[in-house]
């Protein structure tokens, strides 16, 4: 009776097990040939933008750092000297979370441009934080202490001052407060590495 | 404070801000064909929000254990297969495939559940559960939550199991809402003299526009609980 | 050889217009409203689904001889997901920002009950042609469906179409039609203009 029963099992499910076997095949093909691709373009949407956020990297040379707990990113030129810092951060925006790259130079004095790698801001409005001509040139070339302000008149370039977008006042206060929270937090980190003492 | 602060961020933002089927646009399906009485919309609310905390259960288990690149189990198994080996074992291309099949099972498994010990319970929103399996709303929250898995920048981000929850339960919870409340739309719009093509879905969408807008209110909303909750 | 069932022909005609998936039997809802607020992502989907319709139809009919009645939708939801899988790995890998774009709606073709019903409908009783030229015109038709919408989001909501300038540079973006809610009113006034004019056509014919 069991012996039937199994051997009946078996002949309905063979069917289910042969496909699955197939499919599995295919995954893993695709995987294989992909997989390198898939981690190229990960690893492209981050290093891929350092060059433009520190002046002098090349996205090749970049490496990946973790220094107490926080993951970051060493600014290399091509020779393979490190010009600055590359500072993933996010925090709440007015609508869902905005995720940044601060780039730094190699003391951490100055910001030397940001990056918006993804936002959820109201088009038209709030969306041109991703904008480097209406919004994120403003953080080129500022000093990192005091922190940033936000303010709603033009101000003079690298000043301290970003500012705000015309009725998106809360999303330019949220990328800068996000800019100023990480900032510190790195200055903390960095000074208490051996690598800083150590001169890099 | 932080934790607290977070998990209510998490709840608040699924449940009202970013609404599942009024932000997300999951679950329209059942939105539009099953609103048209508010017993029925409530119970098919309930049986959501019952399946997707378990489906959520399951989905987080497996992604966190199992399929994940560098889950404890996968790299338990291979380096019981190959001693010394380096490499990180990443399962993360079965990651939907086992959504979808623990999807059906943990449907199967509340139906027969459900009718063995609470009959009442069954006779409430019994006849939703099948039509659930293919509900995007469920498979949207375990691929959510795969994201705060696989895609967190650090392990401390990496979503436990209580976020998980959290997100789940609220998620269905919003799902309840915006359909109990399009229902109770929908039996005024019977007394109503709607145009004649716009009859059914048409109008279901319309009033439906009108509500994301509504929801669209609670934009912003978060940046303020978080201030709130962590001064 | 007696054919049961509607020819090849009549399939792929079927699906485009007059049982068109998005229109006539509401399925495939949410793509439809998400992934319409531009063309680009609204035609890359309408891609994806496609190549996961045919194949699993393909894959169903093939199979259609030696399925048990009991085991079909098991087999069924193995298959799409799959391909899913593999469409979504290719994205990833040759269109990454789109991938990004789209999101989850991709790995939610899964449950999109489009694909399933025609595996059912179709794929399961008919010969593998047959289930080819269904599997395309279903998918034709989901795409004029997604494109409609796209073209009525994209032009009102950024003046572009297919990202190229149509409107001028002084019009108005309608911000609200890239939103969610405008997702939800176009495809409430399409579908109302769709029954409008079938209604109306009704009417003359008899």
């Amino acid at each position: 009776m069991t012996k039937d029963q199994s051997g009946n099992l078996l002949g309905q499910a063979w069917l289910v097990l042969c496909l699955s076997l197939a499919f599995g095949a295919a995954l893993a093909g695709v995987e294989i040939g992909l997989g390198p691709k898939i981690a190229e373009n990960k690893r492209n949407e981050t290093f891929g933008q350092i060059p433009s956020l520190v002046p002098g990297a090349a996205s090749e040379t970049s490496t990946e750092a973790v220094m107490d707990g926080m993951a970051v990113f060493e600014a290399r030129a091509e020779d393979g000297s490190q010009v600055g810092w590359v500072v993933p951060a996010g925090g709440q925006g007015f609508a869902d979370r905005i995720e940044i790259l601060v780039g730094l130079d190699l003391p951490a004095e100055r910001i030397t441009g940001i990056y918006v790698l993804a936002q959820k801001e109201t088009p038209g409005l709030g969306d041109f934080i991703t904008d480097e001509e209406r919004f994120r040139h403003w953080y080129r070339n500022q000093s990192t202490d005091p922190p940033l302000e936000v303010i709603k008149t033009e101000p003079q370039p690298g000043t301290g001052k970003i500012m705000a977008l015309t009725g998106a006042t809360i999303s330019s206060d949220a990328v800068t407060d996000i800019v100023n929270r990480s900032v510190a937090e790195f200055k903390v980190t960095l000074a208490g590495s051996p690598a800083a003492s150590g001169g890099a | 404070m932080e934790y607290i602060a977070s998990i209510v961020l998490i709840s608040v933002g699924a449940a009202l801000i970013n609404n599942f089927v009024l932000h997300y646009f999951v679950g329209i399906c059942p939105f539009v064909g099953v609103s048209r009485r508010v017993e029925m919309a409530f119970g098919m609310g309930c049986a959501v929000t019952f399946v997707i905390s378990i489906a959520a259960f399951l989905s987080w288990t497996f992604t966190y254990f199992v399929t994940r690149p560098g889950a404890p189990v996968t790299s338990w198994i291979w380096g019981m297969v190959n001693p010394g080996s380096e490499a990180v074992v990443d399962l993360s291309i079965l990651n939907y495939i086992i959504y979808i099949f623990v999807i059906a099972s943990s449907v199967q498994f509340v139906e027969m559940y459900l009718r063995k010990f609470f009959p009442a319970l069954f006779k409430a929103f019994g006849i939703f559960l099948p039509l659930i399996t293919t509900n995007c709303a469920i498979l949207f929250g375990c691929l959510e939550i795969m994201k705060h898995i696989t895609g967190a920048s650090s392990p401390a981000e990496m979503w436990g199991l209580d976020k998980a929850l959290v997100f789940a339960v609220s998620g269905g919870i919003g799902f309840a809402i915006a359909i109990t409340m399009m229902a109770g739309i929908r039996e005024e719009l019977d007394l109503c003299d709607v145009p004649k093509p716009l009859e059914g879905a048409g109008i279901t969408l319309l009033v439906a526009g009108i509500m994301a807008m509504a929801f669209m209110g609670f934009t912003g909303v978060d940046r303020g609980l978080e201030a709130l909750l962590l001064k | 050889m007696p054919s049961k069932g509607p020819t090849a022909t009549e399939r792929f005609i079927n699906g485009i217009i007059p049982e068109n998936p998005l229109y006539r039997n509401l399925l495939g809802l949410c793509p439809a409203l998400a992934v319409t607020n531009g063309m680009k992502p609204a035609l890359t989907m309408a891609g994806a689904t496609a190549f996961v319709l045919i194949c699993a139809n393909v894959i169903t009919s093939l199979l259609r001889n030696v399925l048990k009645p009991h085991l079909r939708i098991l087999v069924f939801t193995l298959t799409i997901a799959t391909f899913v899988t593999i469409a979504d790995r290719f994205l990833q890998a040759f269109m990454y920002d789109m991938s990004k774009i789209l999101g989850p709606y991709v790995p939610l073709i899964i449950v999109n009950c489009m694909i399933i019903s025609r595996c059912e409908v179709c794929a399961s009783k008919q010969s593998v042609g047959v289930a080819f030229s269904d599997a395309v015109g279903v998918s034709l038709g989901f795409c004029l469906g997604l494109a409609s919408i796209a073209t009525v989001r994209e032009i009102l909501g950024s003046g572009t179409w297919l990202e190229l300038r149509v409107l001028p540079e002084a019009w108005p973006n309608w911000g609200i039609m890239v939103l969610p809610p405008g997702a939800f009113l176009t495809l409430g006034l399409l579908l109302g203009g769709w029954n409008w004019y079938n209604a109306r056509r009704e009417a003359k014919a008899s």
